[in-house]
């Protein structure tokens, strides 16, 4: 295992003597950023759409909302993000002759992505909370988004808390994609080491520990959000 | 306080409301029984809305709640293009009005004239139906307090939300309901942790936080242990005796007969029979009603 050794030097040649953890450092700090603000934006847009499939079916507004929404999650469902990332960075910028960095777009086409899943799973945590609420809400003279709001969709995160956890892992890790467009993130970081100093082995291994740990690191976090939310459950 | 006017409602080709008019009068407790799946929910839910009515029209404090049902303005039915054709077509126009009421010829656009007259009605009669429910309150068969707020949440979220009090006002209110009912040791527990009586009695005191004219309860004590009937039906007729107008269904005979002022007997979409108590009880006269109340009371 020599040669084992020599490649570990030399990782840590370049992780740390030739400044690489920097680079991880900010990979990190993109990645998490990509997921966390691409989860909270995915989780307003698919509350809004999933807001959009349980109303009222009578008014025509709501069949177009509805069509609209249907479109929407069709697209991110139906394509890989990698093609949306490609799509919006090399396409749609160009197009409307706008400049934003290539986080900021990998940002916004993870949060939009995001949505179209969200909103399924939003969908089927409001449908789980019982309808009673709902009427309730509105018999007391609460309108459809107050009770939505204050009543229906709190209830309804709690639901799907363990499903959102598993979203917001699934980002962590499709964020190895944004490299594509040139986003400084964990795989580029390492993937630089590796090219730098022809050795890929021990930097993969360690970027693959890191993803791990990380994702542990969620899972325990979305636990303990869980015990936390569900103190109205508990009997006193 | 309300009045239904031709009430109908249907769920695709089932009839489950037929025409019904019925006045209920401030003060009143209307106690209404009938077998199940007869619209004694479906009658209650028309009267704050719940279920939007098919035609007919709900009239609460002399503004409309549910939507305008043309076939019930003459005025209206005049202005429409129809009218005006079959006038044109040489016919009177009273007849012409007739006929259409008759034969339900109103179509989806029946001209601008129509359709002014149509938005005139609409800003004199009609009430925000947000606003009218708040001052309807609703106790339902499975009490649904919010499960995600506390006690003390749920009685004061709407009055609070909806700026009818301050939060000050509405939690004072709060306490001063819960100390009534006995239950002001619970003020910080959410509902989950409520036994089944103690649920619905905060449910009432929930509708009652918005001060309401009137209330409606659709079976409060169906979904309720043997035991825990008791208390509820206590905290009823204590409103009851306090003046608060109420629409009641329940399948509880004895309870019925002490706390009504009238009873309503609902079947096949229809008010087969409104009486007092003790018509109703002694001498019921529709057979469907004594074949009812045989079973009842076997029972
Ligand atoms: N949302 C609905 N869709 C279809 N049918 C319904 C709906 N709600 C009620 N019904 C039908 O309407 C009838 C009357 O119901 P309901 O008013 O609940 O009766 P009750 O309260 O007297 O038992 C029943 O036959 C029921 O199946
Ligand atoms: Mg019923």
């Amino acid at each position: 295992m020599g040669g084992f050794d020599r490649k570990i030097q030399k990782f840590w040649t370049y992780f740390y003597e030739y400044g690489g953890y920097n680079d991880v450092l900010i990979g990190l700090r993109n990645t998490l950023l990509i997921a966390v603000i691409g989860l909270v934006i995915g989780v307003v847009i698919g509350t809004l759409i999933a807001a959009v499939r349980v109303m009222p079916k009578e008014k025509k507004a709501t069949g177009i909302l509805n069509s609209i929404c249907d479109v929407y999650v069709s697209f991110f469902r139906g394509t890989p993000m990698v093609v949306q990332l490609l799509l919006a960075y090399y396409v749609l910028l160009p197009l409307l002759g706008l400049n934003f960095s290539s986080l900021a777009v990998s940002i916004t086409v993870f949060g939009l992505n995001s949505g179209a899943y969200v909103s399924e799973i939003m969908r089927s945590g409001i449908q789980s909370v019982d309808p009673g609420q709902m009427e309730a809400g509105r018999a007391l003279g609460l309108n459809f988004v107050t009770t939505m709001t204050r009543i229906i969709v709190p209830q309804a995160v709690k639901n799907i808390l363990p499903t959102l956890g598993n979203e917001f892992i699934v980002l962590v890790k499709e964020t190895s994609i944004v490299s594509f467009v040139g986003t400084a993130d964990l795989y580029k970081a390492f993937n630089d080491m590796g090219t730098n100093s022809y050795e890929f082995m021990v930097p993969y291994i360690v970027m693959a520990l890191i993803y791990i740990v990380l994702v542990l690191v969620i899972t325990f976090m979305v636990k303990a959000l869980e015990r936390s939310l569900g103190k109205s459950d508990r009997r006193s | 306080m309300i009045d239904a006017v031709k009430l109908t409602k249907r769920y695709g080709e089932l009839t489950v409301l037929d025409e019904i008019t019925e006045h209920i009068s401030a003060g009143e407790k209307v106690v209404i029984v009938g077998p199940s799946g007869g619209g004694k929910s479906t009658f209650l839910r028309c009267l704050n809305c719940m279920e939007e009515p098919t035609s007919g029209e709900v009239i609460f404090d002399g503004k409309l709640v549910s939507y305008i049902d043309p076939y019930l303005h003459d005025d209206l039915i005049a202005v429409s293009a129809t009218c005006k054709k079959l006038v044109a077509n040489g016919m009177n126009k009273k007849d012409a009005v007739e006929k259409i009421k008759a034969e339900k010829l109103l179509r989806k656009n029946e001209g601008g004239e129509f359709k002014t007259a149509y938005k005139h009605l609409e800003k004199e009669i009609c009430i925000d139906l947000n606003i009218a429910r708040r001052d309807i309150g609703m106790v339902f068969q499975h009490f649904n307090l919010f499960n995600n707020l506390t006690v003390m949440e749920n009685l004061t979220l709407a009055p609070v939300h909806l700026k009818i009090k301050t939060k000050e006002e509405a939690e004072a209110k709060a306490t001063e309901l819960l100390h009534r009912i006995g239950l002001y040791d619970k003020k910080d527990v959410y509902p989950s942790t409520l036994s089944g009586g103690q649920k619905q009695r905060i449910a009432i005191i929930r509708a009652l936080a918005m001060d309401p004219k009137v209330m409606l309860f659709d079976e409060p004590t169906s979904a309720l242990d043997p035991e825990m009937v008791g208390e509820v039906l206590e905290l009823i007729k204590q409103l009851a005796n306090e003046g608060m107008t109420m629409v009641i269904v329940t399948h509880e005979m004895g309870f019925a007969r002490e706390v009504a002022t009238r009873m309503l007997f609902v079947a096949g979409g229809k008010i087969a029979e409104s009486a007092t108590p003790e018509e109703f009880f002694d001498h019921p006269k529709h057979p469907r009603l004594q074949e009812f109340l045989s079973k009842v009371i076997k029972n």
